[in-house]
């Protein structure tokens, strides 16, 4: 079981033509990997994802639903698979994409949004960051820097081309990066695990990652991270805190997607062997928990937990500042929906995480078990408003408090 | 697992998938008369049935995989000639329109379908059912939403669909399909795409 795991693991979606005539009777597919004969007859399968512009009117921004004397309105559309957010000095908006390849600019024209497609044809340019005004976009296999962004929105031109310095894998599987600056100017991103559970080198595989911004000086920031979409640092404690999403098949409550809290580089956080506390039998021989540095908090069965930020601003109440924004893009591996919202975990002076409480919701409809939307990522702008890409709909939500 | 699992799966698959939001479909009239405007018919048939080699069927195509597939051609993220040079310039609303349809026509066999190989068609048969197709595709295999319908398509363009997966030269908008082909042989997929284009 293991060695073909291996195997699985490492080569699932690049299948070498070689390897692939050899096995006779492969094992199951990776998209079934981990899961029980039980759930053979499951017919969960990823959503559809929506490739076209939603007009405006059909964005779902009425049944959007925040805490009292907070605002939402729809601030950009037209924007189809807008994904991971950064904000550039003067205020533009980029945004990444997965399916559709693209990399978009939003800018604020006289109380107006201006969508204006940057790049495209790229293979899933889900990380973008800005540092020094350049724009930093990270595809599958691939690094590109747009030097002067702002200036030139409407000719970009040919960006550097940093894919070779950062050599990164191929893997299609989980391949898509989230990519960040963190505060000692080093660029930062995942490599996500190229199955749903297997065994694969540990030190190549489910990390996060940080680099010089040339490429240079890879380190290893947190092992055991199957695949993190989002992360950001504590304001005061500059700590590293990364969201990480569980595997599928399961079952419909386990294992819960979770928030780590990293406090030393290179810590170990526990998949495959471990996750949410929780030992998978899928793995054996396994590795308890105990081995393992413990998530901060549990943030719900496949909820998809995706971007994540601290509220830095000032334009929200006290309550809500050092505390973390997370958006849940929503589940697909679990009957009944959960996620579509936003949540905030709320944090003690200490760094513990006291709860999760839900700031935006009204994207799934319980009765229904149907969804309007799918929030991928947070962005605390710097007027204090808080930004929330809707994947499905292409399109962007401001929230703003008081009058 | 709960016992209820198989249950409830069997009911939400009865209930074809509701979860995705509703939206202002495409317009069939409009796209009829775009695909008349495009020639698409020369190639894939004027009722959305292919009578040539290697050019799929559209008819009976549910209407989100079309027009994710239109997408990917137009950005040029799927490199099938001619198509990406055939979508240049069409709009988001013209690619809905050309998918309400095809999704609205009948789908059928080519006409020139061979006849059933009773051997390859078993050997399909059991093979789609080792590799779960219809958990995706749909038990009948006429597909949902991003799924395509395997059913009746022209059996040379599914076992090059499939090799193409396979081999990752094609890629769709997530990895389950390449995962689904990994270790999958030349004869294998024979099998599975003769069982197909016989239903
Ligand atoms: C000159 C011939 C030609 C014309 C005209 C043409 N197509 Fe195609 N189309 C093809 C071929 C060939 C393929 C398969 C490409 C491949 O997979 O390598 C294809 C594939 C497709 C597919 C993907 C179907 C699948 O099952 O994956 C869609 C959708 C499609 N065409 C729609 C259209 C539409 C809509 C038009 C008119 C706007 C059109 N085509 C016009 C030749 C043509
Ligand atoms: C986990 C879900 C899943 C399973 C299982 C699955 N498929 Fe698919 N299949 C898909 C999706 C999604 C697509 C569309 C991918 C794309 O956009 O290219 C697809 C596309 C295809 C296509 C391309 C058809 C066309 O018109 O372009 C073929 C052929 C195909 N599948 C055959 C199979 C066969 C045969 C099996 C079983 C051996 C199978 N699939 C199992 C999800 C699945």
């Amino acid at each position: 079981m293991m060695r073909t795991c291996l195997a699985l693991g490492l080569t699932a979606v690049l299948a070498l033509p070689a390897m692939a005539q050899q096995a006779a009777t492969p094992p199951a597919p990776s998209w079934a990997q981990g899961r029980p004969d039980g759930m053979a007859a499951s017919p969960l399968a990823p959503h559809a994802p929506r490739m076209t512009v939603t007009a405006p009117d059909q964005v779902p921004v009425a049944a959007l639903r925040v805490p009292q004397g907070f605002k939402v309105e729809l601030w950009a559309s037209g924007a189809p698979g807008a994904r991971m957010m950064a904000e550039g000095p003067n205020g533009t908006v980029f945004v990444g994409t997965r399916t559709i390849g693209r990399v978009y600019a939003v800018t604020d024209q006289g109380g107006q949004r201006q969508v204006r497609t940057i790049a495209q044809r790229l293979n899933q340019p889900n990380g973008v960051a800005v540092r020094d005004g350049n724009l930093y976009v990270v595809a599958i296999n691939r690094v590109l820097r747009y030097d002067g962004i702002e200036g030139k929105l409407d000719a970009p031109g040919e960006p550097a081309d940093l894919t070779q310095a950062f050599a990164l894998s191929p893997e299609e599987h989980h391949g898509w990066k989230f990519l960040a600056f963190g505060p000692d100017g080093r660029l930062y991103m995942n490599r996500g695990v190229p199955c749903n559970v297997c065994e694969f080198d540990r030190d190549r595989f489910a990390l996060i990652l940080s680099f010089n911004p040339d490429g240079s000086g890879q380190r290893i920031e947190a092992k055991g991270v199957r695949n993190s979409m989002g992360f950001d640092w504590h304001p005061q404690t500059r700590e590293l805190w990364a969201t990480n999403n569980g595997r599928d098949w399961a079952g419909n409550d386990t294992p819960e997607d979770t928030l780590l809290r990293i406090r030393r580089p290179g810590e170990d956080h526990g998949f495959p062997y471990c996750a949410a506390n929780w030992q998978d039998p899928f793995m054996q021989p396994g590795r308890p928990c105990s081995e393992f540095v413990a998530p901060a908090a549990l943030l719900g069965p496949h909820t998809a937990s995706l971007g994540m930020r601290f509220y830095t601003g000032t334009a929200f109440p006290e309550a809500y500042r050092n505390q973390i924004f997370i958006a849940r893009r929503g589940s697909w591996n679990r009957e009944q929906l959960s996620g579509y919202d936003v949540v905030v975990a709320k944090l003690d002076a200490q760094g513990n995480v006291t709860g999760i409480e839900p700031f935006l919701t009204g994207l799934r409809d319980e009765a229904n078990n149907r969804f309007l939307g799918r929030p991928v990522d947070v962005l605390v702008r710097r007027d204090g408003s808080l930004l929330v890409s809707d994947e499905q709909n292409g399109a962007i939500y401001r929230i703003t408090h008081g009058q | 697992m709960r016992p209820g699992f198989l249950l409830l799966a069997a009911a939400l698959l009865a209930a074809a998938f509701p979860f995705g939001p509703a939206r202002a479909a495409g317009d069939a009239a409009r796209g009829r008369a775009l695909a008349e405007e495009h020639s698409c018919g020369g190639c894939h048939g004027p009722q959305g049935v292919s009578g040539q080699p290697n050019i799929p069927s559209l008819a009976g195509q549910p209407a989100d995989f079309i027009t994710l597939q239109m997408i990917l051609f137009r950005e040029v993220l799927r490199d099938a000639p001619p198509m990406p040079d055939l979508a240049q310039g069409l709009s988001d609303q013209q690619i809905e329109d050309l998918a309400a349809h095809y999704a609205a026509l009948p789908s059928g066999p080519a006409e020139d379908r061979g006849p059933r190989d009773a051997g390859r068609f078993h050997d399909g048969a059991l093979l789609a059912e080792r590799l779960r197709c219809g958990i995706c595709h749909l038990p009948d295999y006429r597909g949902r939403m991003q799924i395509p319908r395997l059913a009746g398509q022209r059996e040379e363009y599914l076992a090059g669909a499939m090799a193409q997966y396979r081999d990752g030269r094609r890629h769709g908008s997530d990895t389950n399909m390449n995962a689904v082909m990994y270790g999958v042989t030349d004869a294998e997929i024979a099998a599975l795409a003769h069982y197909m284009a016989q239903q």
